[in-house]
């Protein structure tokens, strides 16, 4: 049913699906709010370290355990718009499999325990990425062959429990570059022999590097970008052609890293017929720009400099960081805001917070809720999502 | 004119090199070309309002009015005043196509042209033709076939057939803002694009080629723009894509780079319905 719903809307409208990433429960809220309101599908795409069963003790969103999330989720969408989807699923994309340097063996089994629990809990689609390797380098046929037993592994999972889960393929390196044409071409092909060979429904989905690239708060990949770079097939020739390598295959394209794009670039995403698309830090961030107004508002600039001073001093902001980059101190906090959210010094921030705010008759998780629905529904304007009601 | 015993042959091509105050550098690549290529083409040297210090020994035109001088003729306008001034002294009919090089288009020391002359006469659909630059991701698309039909060609070094100029020149009035190109868009963002949609609406299509690679040298902009007497390198890119973007939208009414690819790659399809024997050449 999920399959053939989504075949229906994108078959039926000039749309682009959003998949967004659950960074907080008020984002969660939002998402869900949003999807209910405009009646449109959002994927809630949670990484494994965002949220993940209890063996590996949640993520860092709300803490919550994938059933949590599921559970929460699934109750407060009383429409049945959210998809839950696992994003990025596959062998050490837990920092755990990392941490204690897992084998291939043990990773795979890890992440296949992970995926068992997602669609226990009631995930619809799977993303499955086994492009992380921390042993070495790993040939496209060993990528291949990864997803096909894990693909396997979760479809066998839903049908013994009657379920049905729809999946999403591809590796993305966020090189905000694009991958070769003649390498989806191939994956597409063997991916669909393995699945007609094995009478299991194909993917619904594929990832492609269209070029995007998300760093500090930018979109620094070439697709906004409309002059060349070096040795990169621009994406004005790669975008289409890679469409017409999804349509010859019967899938969809799924693009990754969307964030932060300007609105007249993401008005074209539905108009080029991509199919999906993926945001997630910026919300977090809106969150946190959110956050950091209203203690401004409310004449709370001591909890103003104790919450930069978390968020800076987690580091999460490193990895978002431009070579060349001229981020002050508080706006790596503000990159790393929504990593702290579940940590106590935020709760304990939070609820002083909360109290100003209750004097002053304000609803703080309301307020924070509506900065990140209007980021959200940004991208249900651009993305063509607000007319299919 | 080519002398082979007491008869005079007619070289095919005419090139067209653009020089603005490098001198050396516009000599190296004009020598160069003559070594190996002297038999197929007449070498023409514009001025693009080069400091007269600075004008290359081989110059045959020189854009010299006060406008020129201060911030130069750029690709299109320069390439413009070249084929307007051919076209006016009624040489255009002389030559079968026209090469149009920036000054910083670098090629290997041997010979060339007659690859290129091939790929024209095996290909008569082919109205303008690019040699492929080894920096360009275009070359994955030319592993197997060394020339496919493309919707957007980096300007530089467009070999463009005759009668294709013949189809689209502005004839009344040619001069350096209109003969071939839009020379209205200063920086050019954009009228390549322009241009290839114009091609593709006259059943031309637009190659690039592998057989032939060459470099851009970038150096020269990034390096020398004080030289050059252009903007240093960032600004130029910012008011290239400023200035095109405003174009697109004056005149197309598009208001992203996107439009303007949508519709060139709509005449790209078309050209592909209506000549489907060559298919094989689409990407």
């Amino acid at each position: 049913m999920i399959n053939e719903k989504i075949k229906r809307v994108l078959n039926n409208n000039r749309c682009t699906l959003l998949g967004v990433g659950p960074m907080s429960k008020n984002c969660v809220d939002a998402a869900i709010e949003v999807s209910n309101y405009y009646e449109c599908p959002i994927f809630l795409i949670a990484s494994r370290r965002q949220i993940d069963s209890a063996e590996y003790g949640g993520g860092y969103v709300e803490n919550w355990k994938t059933n949590d999330f599921a559970n929460y989720v699934i109750k407060k969408d009383k429409k049945g718009m959210i998809i839950l989807s696992r994003d990025h699923g596959g062998p050490w994309q837990n920092e755990n499999e990392k941490e204690n340097n897992l084998s291939l063996k043990l990773a795979m089994d890890s992440s296949k325990r992970s995926f068992e629990c997602d669609i226990m809990s009631g995930f619809q689609k799977i993303h499955i990425d086994p492009s992380v390797d921390i042993h070495g380098k790993i040939s496209v046929e060993n990528v291949l062959d990864r997803i096909c037993e894990l693909y396997e592994f979760c479809w066998e999972k839903s049908k013994n429990l009657g379920t049905e889960i729809i999946f999403e393929i591809g590796t993305e390196e966020q090189s905000g570059s694009t991958n070769s044409q003649e390498e989806l071409d191939y994956t597409l092909e063997k991916l669909n022999a393995f699945c007609s060979n094995n009478k299991i429904t194909p993917p619904t989905f594929v990832v492609i590097q269209g070029g995007t690239k998300v760093m500090e708060t930018r979109n620094v990949g070439t697709f906004g970008l409309p002059i060349r770079v070096k040795n990169e097939i621009p994406p004005e020739i790669q975008l289409p052609k890679m469409l017409e390598i999804c349509d010859q295959h019967h899938i969809f394209m799924k693009a990754h890293n969307t964030d932060y794009l300007s609105n007249e670039a993401l008005s074209w995403y539905p108009k080029l017929g991509i199919h999906a698309a993926n945001i997630a830090p910026e919300f977090g961030v809106a969150e946190t720009i959110g956050i950091l107004d209203l203690l401004k508002s409310i004449e709370r600039t001591d909890l103003i400099d104790t919450f930069l001073e978390i968020s800076l001093n987690s580091k999460k902001w490193d990895k978002w960081m431009l070579n060349d980059t001229v981020a002050t101190d508080e706006d790596k906090a503000i990159i790393a805001g929504h990593y702290i959210f579940s940590t106590e010094d935020f709760k304990t921030l939070k609820k002083d917070a909360m109290k100003t705010c209750n004097s002053k008759n304000i609803n703080m998780d309301n307020f924070l809720k509506k900065c990140v629905k209007e980021s959200i529904i940004r991208y249900i304007k651009c993305f063509r999502l607000d007319t299919l009601k | 004119m080519l002398s082979v015993g007491h008869i005079k042959m007619k070289k095919k091509i005419a090139t067209l090199i653009l020089n603005r105050n490098l001198p050396i550098v516009t000599e190296n690549l004009y020598e160069q070309i003559l070594k190996y290529d002297g038999n197929n083409t007449d070498i023409f040297v514009i001025e693009s309002g080069s400091d007269d210090a600075l004008k290359c020994k081989y110059s045959y035109w020189h854009a010299d009015w006060d406008e020129a001088r201060s911030h130069g003729l750029r690709y299109f306008q320069g390439m413009n005043y070249g084929l307007a001034n051919l076209y006016k002294s009624k040489k255009l009919d002389d030559y079968s196509a026209f090469f149009l090089l920036a000054n910083d288009i670098v090629f290997e020391k041997k010979p060339f042209m007659q690859d290129l002359l091939d790929v024209l006469d095996e290909h008569p659909k082919v109205g303008i033709l690019s040699p492929c630059s080894e920096d360009w991701g275009e070359k994955f698309f030319l592993k197997k076939d060394n020339v496919k039909y493309f919707w957007t060609v980096n300007p530089g070094a467009y070999l463009i057939k005759k009668e294709l100029i013949y189809d689209i020149c502005d004839k009344k009035n040619p001069s350096e803002k209109n003969f071939l190109f839009d020379g209205s868009n200063f920086r050019g963002y954009g009228v390549d694009i322009e241009m290839i949609s114009k091609s593709y609406a006259n059943e031309w299509a637009v190659a690039i080629t592998s057989k032939i690679m060459m470099n851009e040298n970038d150096s020269f902009l990034l390096e020398q723009s004080d030289l050059i007497k252009t903007e240093p390198y960032d600004e130029h890119i910012k008011l290239y894509i400023e200035e095109g973007l405003e174009w697109m939208k004056t005149k197309f009414g598009f208001n992203s780079h996107w439009s303007m690819q949508v519709y060139v790659k709509s005449f790209y399809d078309e050209f592909f319905k209506m000549n489907p024997n060559l298919l094989n050449y689409k990407i």
